[in-house]
C-alpha cells in the first residue's frame, strides 16, 4: 500500500519537523561547519583561509603538551565524577525511598542545588572556599579548613569535584528514585519471604531491575563530565597556570584568547567529540547487555 | 470656591494643551511640507543611518548625549539627517560579536576596538580605514599617537581610553614613613625593608586572574627596550630573540614582590586585591590606575599614586608604561563614510570634546584637552613629561596570556623560571607561525 505508507511518513515528518528544523539550523549545520573548519587555518577574522588537511589534528596530539595535559586532567575528572556521582546518587535515592513520610522534603533538599545554574554555584563556592572556610577555621579549632582550597593545584581538583557533585548528584538521584519506584513490590516481598537480607534484596532484585536507569545515569555523567566547563571556569579559571585546565577550557582558550586559531580549536573540538563518541558507545553497548525486564 | 478655581484652571490647562497640540501639528505639517519642498528643489536634506558599535554600556548616557549633539551639528552644518543606531554590548562578548559582523560583511560604520591588542590583526584583515589624513589625527598627543599607528605608519583609530601606569602605592603609608617611590631595584629593596620594619606588608598580591601577574611583563620588556635591548620585539617577531635575555628583568622584581607580599595570592582576584589595597593591607600593588574607581568605592579617602616599577639598578629603565585600549575605528566598507568621518572628527572637536572626555573620566588624548584630571593621572604625567615613559611594547596577546599563566604557575611552584621563559618563546614563535 504505497499511499498509506506515504501518509504514515508524512505525519511522522509533520510531527518531527519543528524540532528537526531547529536542530538542523542551530546544531547540525554549525557542527558540520565546525568539522569543516577543523581542516583549515581560519582565524575567525580573515575572509580567506586555506586547507591544511590533518595538520591541526597532528599538531594537537603531537606538539601541544597543554592540550594533552588538559585531556589527561579531564579523564581523571571523568573517572572521579562517573563513579562518585552515581554512587552518591544511588545511595541518596535508596535512603530517600526508604523514608515514607519525609520523602518529599529530602527529595527537594537534595535536588535544590541542581536548580542553581552551574556557574553561579561555582561562584558561590568560590566565596565559601576563599572566605567562609578560613573564617570558620579562625573561629573554631578546625585549622585544616584554613588552606588554599582553589589556589593550590593539589587541592583544587577535589574542590572542583566537591562542587560538581553538589551540583549534579540531585538530578541523577531523581532518575534513580523513579527507577526504584518502578521495581515491583511483589518481587521484593518474594525475596523477603525467601529469607533474603535487605542487602541481598537490593543486590539481587533491585539492582538488576534498575539497570536501565544506571545505563542512563552513566551515559549522562560520562557525557557531562567530558564537557565540564563552568565549574572549573568559575572556581579556578583553569589556574594556577594551567594546572586545572580541562579540555573544553583549552579549546576555548585556543579559539577566543590566544591566537584566535578557530580552525585549530575546531580540530580539538572534533577530537573531543570523537573521544566522547567512543566512550559512550562502549559504555552503552556494554550496559545494554546487562539490562533485564521484569 | 476652591473647587471652581480648580475647575477653571483645569479647563484652562486643557485648552492650552489642546491649543499647543494643534500648534505643533500645524508646525509639523509645515515642516514636512517645507522639507519636501526643499527636496524637490535642491535634494539637499539627505537622511543617513549610522551604525555604531561601542562596548561601553556603562557610559551609555554620555554617548547618547554626545551623539545627539553631533546629529544636531550635522543637520545645521551639512543639512544631513543622521539617525544613529548605537549598539553597546558588554565588553566580555563584544569582540566576538564584532568579529561575526565583520566576517559576515555586516560591519558597523564606526566600531570600538582595543588599540594594542586588536589593531594589528584587524588592520591586516583589512577592516580598518586609514585615518591619517583626518583633522583629528593632528591633534593627538605625541605620547598617545604611536599606540594607534600601524607598523607601516598609518593612523587607523581614534584612542578614547589611554593608560599610563606602573604600580600603585599608598601615599599615606609612604609619607608617614618618609619614603619616596624608588628609582632602582636596590632602593626598592630598602623601601621593602623599611616597610617590613614597621610591620606593613609591602605588596598586595592578587594572582587569581592570570592577567594580573602578566602586568610585570610589559613593564620589564618596556624598560629593557628603552635601555639595553631596543630591538627585542623585532627580534622576537623574526624568531631570532629569546626571553632568556629578559630573565633578570622579569624575575628579579617579580621575586622581590612575591617574597614580600600578602598571602593566598592565587585565591585573590582583582576586586579583592583592590579591597585589600584600599584597606591598607599592603603599601604597593602591581596594578594600573584602571582600578581607581573600585579602590575608591571601598575606601573613598585613600590617597594613592602611580609610580614606575624599577626592574634593575638602572634608573633610566624605571619607566611609566603608555598604552591605549578602547579606540574608535571606521569601517572601509561603510556606505556613509563621510558622515562617519565627521563623527570621528567631532569626537575631538575643539569645543565639545573637552567636556565629553572629562565626563567619561578618560585621560587627555589630544592637545585640545585642557581639563583637570585625577591626581594619579597627574602623578604619571609628571614622569611622562620627564621622559620617563615608554610605549607599551607590542607583545602579542597570546604571549601575554601565556606569561600570565606561566607566572601563576611559577608563583604556585609548578614551573621554574626557565620553564616560563621557554613557554614564552614558544608562544611567540607560534604567534609568528600563525600570523605569517
Amino acid at each position: 500500500m504505497p499511499v498509506t505508507s506515504y501518509k504514515k511518513y508524512f505525519s511522522l515528518l509533520a510531527f518531527v519537523a519543528p524540532a528537526f528544523i531547529f536542530y538542523t539550523l542551530f546544531l547540525l549545520i554549525p557542527t558540520i561547519g565546525g568539522m569543516f573548519y577543523s581542516f583549515t587555518d581560519w582565524n575567525g577574522l580573515n575572509r580567506d583561509y586555506s586547507f591544511i588537511g590533518l595538520g591541526n589534528f597532528i599538531e594537537a596530539l603531537r606538539e601541544d603538551p597543554d592540550f594533552v595535559n588538559s585531556l589527561l586532567f579531564t579523564l581523571k575528572y571523568v573517572l572521579f565524577m562517573v563513579v562518585l556521582q552515581n554512587v552518591f546518587a544511588l545511595v541518596l535515592a535508596v535512603f530517600i525511598e526508604s523514608k515514607v513520610r519525609t520523602k518529599g522534603f529530602f527529595r527537594t533538599i537534595f535536588f535544590m542545588p541542581n536548580m542553581i545554574s552551574t556557574i553561579i554555584s561555582a561562584f558561590m563556592w568560590t566565596f565559601v572556599f576563599s572566605q567562609v572556610l578560613p573564617q570558620i577555621a579562625e573561629k573554631t579549632a578546625f585549622t585544616f579548613l584554613d588552606q588554599l582550597w582553589i589556589g593550590d593545584p593539589q587541592v583544587s581538583f577535589y574542590s572542583i569535584i566537591i562542587v560538581s557533585l553538589w551540583n549534579g548528584v540531585g538530578y541523577m538521584m531523581i532518575i534513580y528514585l523513579a527507577a526504584l519506584q518502578g521495581v515491583p513490590q511483589s518481587l521484593k516481598e518474594a525475596a523477603v519471604i525467601d529469607g533474603a537480607t535487605p542487602f541481598q534484596t537490593f543486590r539481587s532484585v533491585t539492582m538488576p531491575m534498575i539497570t536501565h536507569a544506571i545505563t542512563i545515569c552513566f551515559f549522562l555523567t560520562l557525557n557531562g563530565a567530558f564537557k565540564v566547563f563552568e565549574v572549573v571556569y568559575g572556581l579556578t579559571g583553569g589556574g594556577p597556570g594551567r594546572s586545572t585546565q580541562v579540555i573544553t577550557m583549552n579549546i576555548y582558550e585556543e579559539a577566543f584568547s590566544n591566537n584566535f586559531r578557530y580552525g585549530y580549536a575546531s580540530a580539538k573540538s572534533v577530537i573531543l567529540f570523537v573521544i566522547i563518541l567512543i566512550f559512550t558507545f562502549i559504555q552503552i553497548s556494554v550496559m545494554k547487555r546487562k539490562e533485564v525486564e521484569a | 470656591m476652591k473647587r471652581t478655581t480648580k475647575g477653571v484652571l483645569c479647563s484652562l490647562l486643557a485648552a492650552t494643551l489642546l491649543a499647543g497640540c494643534g500648534g505643533n501639528n500645524g508646525g509639523n505639517t509645515g515642516n514636512t511640507d517645507s522639507a519636501a519642498g526643499n527636496n524637490t528643489v535642491s535634494a539637499e536634506a539627505k537622511s543617513v543611518t549610522l551604525k555604531m558599535f561601542i562596548a561601553q554600556p556603562r557610559f551609555k548616557e554620555h554617548y547618547d548625549k554626545y551623539i545627539a549633539d553631533f546629529v544636531a551639528k550635522e543637520k545645521a552644518d551639512k543639512n544631513i539627517d543622521v539617525s544613529v543606531q548605537l549598539e553597546m554590548p558588554t565588553a566580555d562578548n563584544a569582540s566576538q560579536i564584532l568579529k561575526t559582523r565583520l566576517a559576515s560583511n555586516d560591519a558597523p560604520d564606526i566600531f570600538a576596538i582595543h588599540a594594542v591588542n586588536e589593531i594589528p590583526s584587524y588592520y591586516k584583515a583589512g577592516y580598518l580605514e586609514d585615518l591619517s589624513s583626518q583633522p583629528f589625527a593632528g591633534k593627538l598627543l605625541d605620547s598617545v599617537r604611536p599606540s594607534v599607528t600601524t607598523t607601516d605608519g598609518k593612523i587607523v583609530a581614534l584612542p578614547l581610553e589611554t593608560l599610563s601606569w606602573g604600580y600603585l602605592y599608598n601615599k599615606k603609608i609612604f609619607t608617614d614613613l618618609g619614603l619616596t617611590s624608588p628609582t632602582t631595584l636596590t632602593e626598592m629593596k630598602a623601601v621593602v625593608e623599611k616597610l617590613k620594619a614597621s610591620n606593613i606588608t609591602p605588596f598586595v598580591l592578587s594572582y587569581k586572574e592570570s592577567w594580573i601577574p602578566q602586568l610585570v611583563l610589559p613593564l620589564a620588556v618596556g624598560g629593557m627596550v628603552k635601555t639595553k635591548d631596543a630591538d627585542f620585539v623585532d627580534k622576537m617577531n623574526k624568531d631570532e630573540g629569546s626571553f632568556t635575555d629578559m630573565k633578570s628583568a622579569i624575575f628579579d622584581v617579580f621575586d622581590l614582590i612575591n617574597a614580600n607580599g600578602t598571602t593566598k595570592a592565587t585565591e585573590v582576584g582583582g576586586d579583592d586585591g583592590a579591597a585589600a589595597f584600599a584597606a591598607g593591607k599592603g603599601a604597593m600593588w602591581l596594578q594600573g590606575p584602571w582600578y581607581a574607581e573600585t579602590i575608591l568605592k571601598s575606601n573613598p579617602d585613600l590617597d594613592f599614586g602611580v609610580a614606575p616599577l624599577p626592574i634593575n639598578d638602572d634608573p633610566s629603565a624605571t619607566l611609566i608604561n603608555l598604552s591605549a585600549s578602547t579606540s574608535l575605528a571606521v569601517s572601509p566598507t561603510s556606505k556613509n563614510k563621510e558622515v562617519a568621518l565627521d563623527f570621528m572628527n567631532y569626537v575631538l572637536d575643539d569645543q565639545a570634546s573637552n567636556a565629553f572626555f572629562q565626563a567619561l573620566k578618560f585621560n587627555p588624548v589630544a592637545t585640545i584637552h585642557t581639563y583637570e584630571s585625577y591626581p594619579w593621572i597627574d602623578d604619571a604625567m609628571v614622569y611622562v613629561k620627564e621622559g620617563k615613559s615608554v610605549q607599551d611594547p607590542a607583545i602579542p596577546q597570546s604571549v601575554k596570556d601565556e606569561v600570565g599563566k606561566g607566572l601563576q604557575a611559577y608563583y604556585a611552584g609548578q614551573m621554574s623560571q626557565d620553564d616560563v621563559l621557554k613557554a614564552l618563546d614558544k608562544a611567540w614563535k607560534s604567534y609568528n607561525k600563525v600570523n605569517k
